[in-house]
């Protein structure tokens, strides 16, 4: 049985990675499908920048974050005296860590799944009236809905295992930023705390299967209800 | 008489369309050619879909394109709607989501039927419910149609449709093409590269050949012309005959068939007792020795000016020569 305490950094971990995952989705179809567009000006600019998470270190992100979005950053001061709205250290900033870590995951299927996409659609749709805007909506996006899908689902189960900028960014607070990773980590700064890590690590561990598992049947059931 | 102005030039890899025609726009217009005549690239650029760099595109009075003016209306503006090859229908939706796709975007004063009417007219209103993969080609063809057609065109595109189909599945869909323009008084211009589909339902012809026109007018004239001829394959030269005339299998609603100058017979007096059921006077108005030492025999009848292949030894034995009457036999089988 789960006690209170591991029930508590599930939570947490589930409330964190899932906004996450609906925070950052809109902008990552929104870069996917530019990026799947053929070659424009600055494309390889935006693709780098959205690649940047990936090759950075997350230490390295959530510090970046803490700069611009902390309460003395730039964004993070306006936000604060504006909306009395503070990210740093916080639940929501949590996500939001996740969610910059996450993104070029997403982008990387649901791009590919935008790329997959068999243009001619588009032709049709076009000749049927439909405008740039209802092709996108009516025809790129449900023919990307497996790629969709699976970027969702994997993003998903990346951002339960994120770390580093978390910690950075939102730091380690019980039942508000202390997500599976962050609470296995703390048990190994306490002595004998061994048990207590084992225990979240096999959580950490069937999640991310269950999630991965997710994830394909999701996108298996999209493409049989694809397919031409 | 509104028409639709052609003029388009545009490059593709080494091959260079450079048409310039016009189509009327109250009939059929058949674009003719061999493969790689550029057709399907020309209906592209009346559709917006492929960028013309020069020449200009004007249906009746909205121009279309003219990159000398700057202007271009985007595919989606055009009002003109196609049929693909290959249907094309959206896999996400079923029969009734392509459809109704298109309803939705048409324009309502221009509407000329309801989905339902559609459904039935195009036989497919047991299919509503299917998904579009459970379609057989020729289903798929029906419902390309019918959705290009709820979405209210102000002129159709047709790219070789029924190239999938056999032989009688073609000529029902060529005849209910037919019917159809009729009836919704809709400008369609078709693709194709057999000219028996072209007699069949064309009232104006645009023969292509390497990117540019070669011949264009009403069907009659056009394809009897020395520049249309040469379009064709060899076997497939011979003139296009109006359908009320020939005595034929069936009952059809096609507007005239191909009759190829291999399967006219002359002869110098008028034949009896024999099987074919056309039986015409004619009068020889050219004869052109061809490559090989056949002889084409061009000759005027009541019907207009059809051709014979025939053997230099036949030739002699008919005392051929310019004026001469004869009687041309044309069998019923092979229109």
């Amino acid at each position: 049985m789960l006690s209170a305490h591991d029930a508590t950094i599930l939570a947490t971990s589930f409330i964190v990675s899932a906004r996450a995952v609906l925070w950052s989705l809109p902008v990552a179809i929104a870069f996917a499908y530019v990026l799947s567009r053929p070659r424009f000006p600055g494309k390889s600019v935006i693709d780098a920048f959205a690649h940047l998470p990936l090759v950075l270190p997350p230490v390295l992100i959530g510090f970046m974050m803490l700069l611009v979005l902390g309460r003395r950053g730039p964004i993070g001061g306006w936000l604060d005296q504006t909306f009395g709205v503070q990210l740093a250290f916080s639940s929501e900033g949590a996500s939001l860590a996740t969610a910059v870590m996450a993104f070029p995951l997403m982008v990387r299927a649901i791009r590919l799944s935008f790329e997959a996409t068999d243009a001619r659609y588009f032709q049709a749709a076009a000749l049927l009236r439909a405008g740039p805007w209802d092709r996108f909506a009516s025809v790129a996006l449900p023919l990307a809905a497996p790629g969709v899908l699976a970027g969702a689902a994997t993003a998903f189960a990346a951002g339960l295992g994120e770390f580093g900028a978390v910690i950075t960014f939102a730091s380690n607070i019980e039942g508000e930023t202390q997500t599976l990773p962050l609470a296995i980590y703390s048990a190994l700064q306490v002595p004998g705390g061994e048990e207590t890590a084992l225990r979240l690590a096999l959580y950490s561990f069937t999640l991310a299967i269950a999630g991965l598992g997710a994830a394909e049947a999701l996108q298996a059931w999209a493409r049989r209800r694809l397919q031409a | 008489m509104s028409v639709l102005e052609i003029g388009a030039q545009l490059k593709r890899g080494a091959f260079m369309l450079n048409a310039k025609t016009s189509a009327p726009l109250d009939g059929v217009t058949v674009i003719f050619g061999p493969s790689g005549a550029g057709k399907s690239l020309l209906l592209s650029a009346i559709a917006g879909l492929a960028r013309i760099e020069a020449g200009k595109i004007v249906l009746a009075d909205r121009v279309l394109d003219a990159p000398s003016e700057r202007v271009r209306v985007p595919p989606h503006e055009r009002g003109v709607g196609m049929v693909f090859q290959d249907a094309r229908l959206f896999p996400h939706l079923s029969v009734r989501g392509n459809l109704a796709y298109a309803e939705r975007r048409a324009p309502a004063h221009k509407t000329r039927l309801s989905l339902a009417e559609a459904a039935k007219e195009f036989d497919i209103a047991d299919l509503l419910e299917r998904r579009v993969r459970n379609l057989s080609g020729g289903e798929q063809g029906r419902v390309a149609l019918a959705r290009a057609i709820l979405s209210a065109p102000d002129l159709l595109l047709l790219d070789e449709p029924f190239a999938a189909l056999d032989r009688p599945r073609r000529r029902a869909f060529l005849s209910s093409l037919r019917g159809i323009h009729e009836r919704h008084a809709l400008p369609m211009i078709v693709v194709t590269h057999q000219i028996d589909d072209a007699a069949s339902i064309a009232d104006h012809v645009i023969g292509l050949r390497g990117g540019s026109v070669v011949a264009a007018g009403a069907i009659a004239q056009t394809v009897a012309t020395e520049a249309f001829q040469s379009l064709l394959d060899p076997h497939d030269v011979g003139a296009a005959v109006p359908l009320d005339a020939l005595a034929s299998r069936a009952q059809r609603r096609e507007r005239a068939a191909w009759v190829r100058a291999d399967h006219v017979l002359l002869a110098r007096v008028r034949p009896e007792g024999i099987s074919a059921r056309n039986i015409w006077e004619a009068k020889v108005s050219s004869i052109k020795h061809e490559a090989d030492g056949a002889i084409l025999v061009g000759v005027e009848t009541k019907f207009g000016p059809i051709s014979a292949r025939i053997t230099s030894e036949a030739a002699q034995e008919l005392e051929l020569a310019p004026g001469k009457s004869l009687w041309a036999i044309v069998k019923a089988h092979a229109v």
